[in-house]
């Protein structure tokens, strides 16, 4: 069977896929490098649009309502503008809704679409175009120390990582967001809580790192500028300890930190990428089996977010707390606690 | 038939959201039986239809290896399945079901909620669908056009079932919808137009085609409503299952690969299911009973049932790890939280059910994960049948106001029962959340191989049926289920039990208890039950009689908790009888 992996690796190269949301246009070249603020491809999202009943409004037959317009097709009009009126004494008007262009019309109604918004993506991450489509984004490859994430808000940023408590248990609290925090990329070790959420945005993060969030602060967090993301999903458990050493061992360094997920359907991971100026790293290989010896993470309680490797693959069943039999490993997590674990709970560390 | 004659061993791939699983079908020689099948050996892997893999057959083809390590024998080479079987390698044929392609988003529009909305509904709970919103203009006097419009632009939806009027009936309002359609079909780029299914008044077919034919693809079906008083869901069903076949099995990535290794087309889980209801319903051949089947999978919740021959299959949208975070958004996490027999904030509730939708793949391993586990099966159980009985027509079966119908076995299925530590949980969780009524036989698809084996059907019948016989439904035991009101503790029924060897045992069933008497697995009992005059045990009111039962992992349950089962208000006192259930079936 396969045991899903999570990459949290010193150095390594990655390919890290640049989408846009629907087709548009490229900006860069196959072959070409590129700085993480550079905007790799651009598209227009829909517009907002009104359909005005003029028939209705100005209270005429459809065949007639021709007579009444004041605009043509393709004219931009402003929120307020008389699109239509029946003049004489209580005469009756159609104004614009919107700001917007008149897009068509018929059966005694005009359509209204306004100005098209313009949405960039930036490469987020600094490397070599390795993929370039014609419209729909790019793929780039990067080295650095890579941590494939839990959970994100979908914001994503790129600013200096700092490293603001002692230990993966420990939470981030107001105290440790002072003026220093202001641009950078917080690593915390547990969770925060809302208070320390008004604190960051107070003095202008650019992003959290933490273990996990409750989900009252879903909502909230989703609804961030700046990219929250977790190592163990929703969670109030401490931060594994294998992200907090890489993390730590990368204070003070230039971060990519990408919040962007999808459930269910296509699954994009959210991820931590620090670039090192470094050639030739590998990638990291998802067939790396599990032997003895192979780091691991545990996924379900009672020992969630809990790393270690493996001490032991028993070749019969291991029984588990709620009595259920199942094939499984013995883990070493440290300090001489070894717990058994069924391969389904375990993720591959690589 | 000659062909069908060679067929000796059958590979079954049933890819599931989260597992894809192997089942090997084996011929035996049965002595006097003469041929039968088996299943001899099956493997287990996550499914790859997503990134990274973006391949079903990655997956299908990691079971395979695990497959040829189990029997020791060669069934993948040359970067293909071997079939036909040569000598000892290979299988004589392949079949795949799927449940892991995402279900098709559904936009449905119509006028009246409790009319031609209801069986849009209705209908588009026969296939993998999510239905992403309904339009009507319910409660408005004026056409929210606007509204209508931007909501499909926005969602572009993969099919918009249109319904709405009675055949000769409303007009303006439906064409009102469909120009709300085409205007939003218009601004969506030409690939991401929705094709639209109308099921509506038959007088307006032209005009809707005509409408919105050069914009995007128009279906034209029977009306779902055609009269005030009648309900056609056959032909807008069989329109939405192609469509899920056409655009989202037969192009799932992988699925081209597997179609050529297989001998039949790709088939819906949920339709393989519920062949096997049927299958069973024509065996036990009842006709004051139905038989139901549940199959509660990652992502849907499947309800199949055959009353009087007439079949029905209905797919919540729903199931344990995708979906419980939506159900607590719609019914609160209080439903959830009352099946709980230790105390949990509902924070910590809510972070197990992110937790398990972010990694469906996961077992509990802690008691009070799995207690959560069990609670979501129970309100995932109720909602489906909850959705699916209105769909059924049962006839002359006995059913007791807003109670299940008689049904007679109820066959339970699906990584989400099957999976449970003690079989006596599974049983409990049926029974708490289905709420039979009468007299039922519990059978647990201990292998999930029940839809392989509908799958197998349509190949080779005899195959699925003998090796359905030999063991593959194992029976939890047969349940007895009074109906009716009396005082906690009071005699509700008495009952003998005459054991095949001639013992006998005399027992009272009190309101309020669940019991269980020994009844070992495949033994058999002559029930003599004699209910109270108040009480219903499936033979009418006050009525007892002779009934044959058959043993099973459990027993015998007696399930006098009464129907509807009320659970203490009182939180303790809940948490308390809970704990007894739990040690009434088992732990």
């Amino acid at each position: 069977m396969f045991i899903p992996y999570s990459v949290v690796n010193p150095l390594i190269t990655v390919r890290i896929p640049r989408r846009l949301p629907r087709p548009g246009e490229v900006l860069v070249r196959l072959g070409e490098t590129v700085e993480p603020a550079r905007i790799v491809a651009q598209t227009v999202e829909p517009a907002d649009f009104c359909i005005v009943d003029v028939a209705r409004e100005l209270n005429v037959p459809v065949k007639k309502v021709k007579a009444y317009l004041k605009v043509e097709r393709g004219a931009t009009v402003s929120e307020g503008d008389v699109l239509a009126s029946r003049g004489g004494l209580g005469g009756q008007v159609a104004r614009a809704p919107i700001n917007g262009a008149i897009m068509g019309s018929g059966r005694g109604r005009l359509l209204l679409e306004a100005e098209p918004q313009t949405v960039q993506i930036a490469a987020l991450v600094p490397g070599l175009v390795v993929e370039a489509s014609a419209t729909d984004g790019v793929v780039i490859e990067s080295t650095g120390a890579f941590m494939q994430m839990g959970w994100g808000n979908g914001k994503e940023a790129f600013g200096v990582l700092r490293v603001v408590v002692r230990a993966p248990r420990h939470p981030i609290r107001t105290k440790h967001i002072d003026a220093a925090a202001q641009g950078a990329i917080l690593v915390g070790g547990s969770h925060f809580d809302e208070e320390t959420l008004e604190q960051a945005i107070a003095m202008q993060v650019r992003g959290i790192i933490v273990g996990g969030i409750p989900p009252s602060m879903i909502p909230r967090l989703e609804a961030l500028e700046f990219p929250v993301v977790t190592t163990e999903g929703i969670s109030m458990a401490p931060m594994s300890q294998a992200f907090f050493d890489l993390l730590r061992s990368l204070d003070g360094r230039e971060v990519s930190v990408s919040g962007r997920m999808r459930h269910r359907w296509g699954t994009e991971r959210p991820y931590v990428m620090v670039p090192m100026p470094a050639r030739g790293a590998a990638p990291v290989n998802p067939e790396t089996p599990l032997v003895v010896g192979s780091r691991v993470r545990v996924l379900r309680g009672p020992y969630t977010g809990a790393s270690g490797v493996v001490s032991d693959i028993p070749k019969g069943l291991i029984q588990l707390e709620t009595g259920a039999r199942l094939p499984g490993v013995q883990v070493d997590l440290g300090g001489k606690e070894f717990v058994l674990v069924p391969f389904a709970n375990l993720e591959r560390l690589l | 038939m000659a062909e069908e004659r060679t067929i000796e061993s059958i590979l079954v791939a049933d890819c599931g959201t989260v597992f894809t699983k192997l089942l090997l079908l084996e011929s035996v020689e049965g002595g006097t039986a003469g041929q039968s099948y088996r299943f001899v050996a099956q493997a287990e892997t996550l499914t790859t239809i997503n990134p990274p893999w973006n391949d079903l057959t990655v997956g299908v083809v990691n079971a395979l290896e695990e497959l040829e390590q189990v029997t020791g024998r060669r069934l993948y080479g040359a970067g293909r399945l071997i079939t036909p079987r040569h000598g000892l390698e290979g299988v004589d044929a392949f079949v795949v079901i799927l449940s892991a392609p995402e279900p098709l988003s559904l936009v449905i529009a119509g006028l009246v909620r409790e009319m031609s909305l209801e069986s849009a509904r209705r209908a588009a709970s026969g296939t993998y669908t999510t239905i992403k919103t309904i339009l009507s203009r319910e409660g408005s006097l004026n056409s929210p056009q606007t509204t209508w419009s931007r909501t499909v632009r926005d969602i572009a939806p993969d099919v918009v079932l249109l319904v709405g009027g009675v055949d000769g009936g409303a007009r303006r309002p439906v064409m009102e919808l469909a120009d709300a359609i085409a205007l939003a079909a218009s601004m969506l780029e030409r690939d991401q137009r929705p094709v639209v299914l109308y099921a509506g008044n038959a007088e307006l077919r032209p005009q809707i085609t005509k409408l919105m034919g050069d914009i995007t693809h128009v279906e034209v079906v029977d009306n779902v409503h055609p009269t005030v008083a009648t309900e056609h869901l056959g032909p807008a069903q069989t329109a939405l299952e192609q469509y899920y076949i056409d655009e989202r099995m037969n192009a799932a990535p992988g699925a081209e690969t597997l179609l050529a290794w297989s001998r039949l087309p790709l088939l819906p889980t949920a339709t393989a299911f519920s062949r096997v209801v049927n299958y069973l319903c024509r065996r036990e051949g009842n006709t004051d009973r139905g038989v139901l089947g549940i199959d509660v999978g990652a992502a849907t919740t499947t309800v199949a049932a055959s009353f009087e021959d007439r079949s029905y299959v209905t797919i919540y949208d729903k199931g344990i790890a995708y979906g419980p975070l939506e159900w607590v958004r719609e019914h609160g996490a209080a439903p959830l939280l009352q099946w709980l027999p230790e105390e949990m904030e509902e924070e910590e509730l809510l972070m197990l059910l992110h937790n398990r939708e972010l990694r469906p793949w996961t077992v509990p391993q802690d008691p009070r994960e799995l207690w959560v586990e069990q609670a979501v099966v129970r309100e995932m159980l109720r909602s489906a049948v909850d959705m699916a009985r209105p769909t059924w027509d049962a006839g002359k079966i006995n059913a007791i106001p807003g109670m299940l119908p008689g049904v007679d076995p109820i066959l339970i299925s699906g990584g989400g029962l099957v999976h449970m530590p003690r079989p006596g949980q599974a049983l409990l969780i049926t029974l708490d959340s289905l709420q039979p009524t009468g007299i039922s036989t519990i059978l647990l698809d201990i292998n999930r191989a029940a839809p392989a084996l509908g799958a197998v059907a349509g190949l080779k019948p005899l195959a699925a049926a003998s090796a359905m016989e030999s063991g593959t439904l194992i029976s939890l035991g047969t349940v007895i289920s009074p109906v009716g009101k009396a005082r906690p503790g009071e005699v509700v029924m008495k009952m003998r039990i005459v054991y095949q060897d001639g013992g006998s045992l005399n027992v009272e069933a009190r309101y309020g208890d669940m019991e269980i008497w020994p009844l070992l697995p495949g033994q058999k009992a002559t029930l003599e039950l004699r209910p109270n005059r108040r009480f219903d045990v499936g033979l009418g009111l006050g009525r007892g009689g002779k009934v044959q039962a058959i043993g099973g992992l459990v027993g015998l349950v007696v399930d006098a908790r009464g129907r509807p089962l009320v659970l203490p208000e009182d939180p303790d006192r809940r948490r308390r009888v809970l704990h007894g259930w739990i040690w009434d079936v088992g732990g």
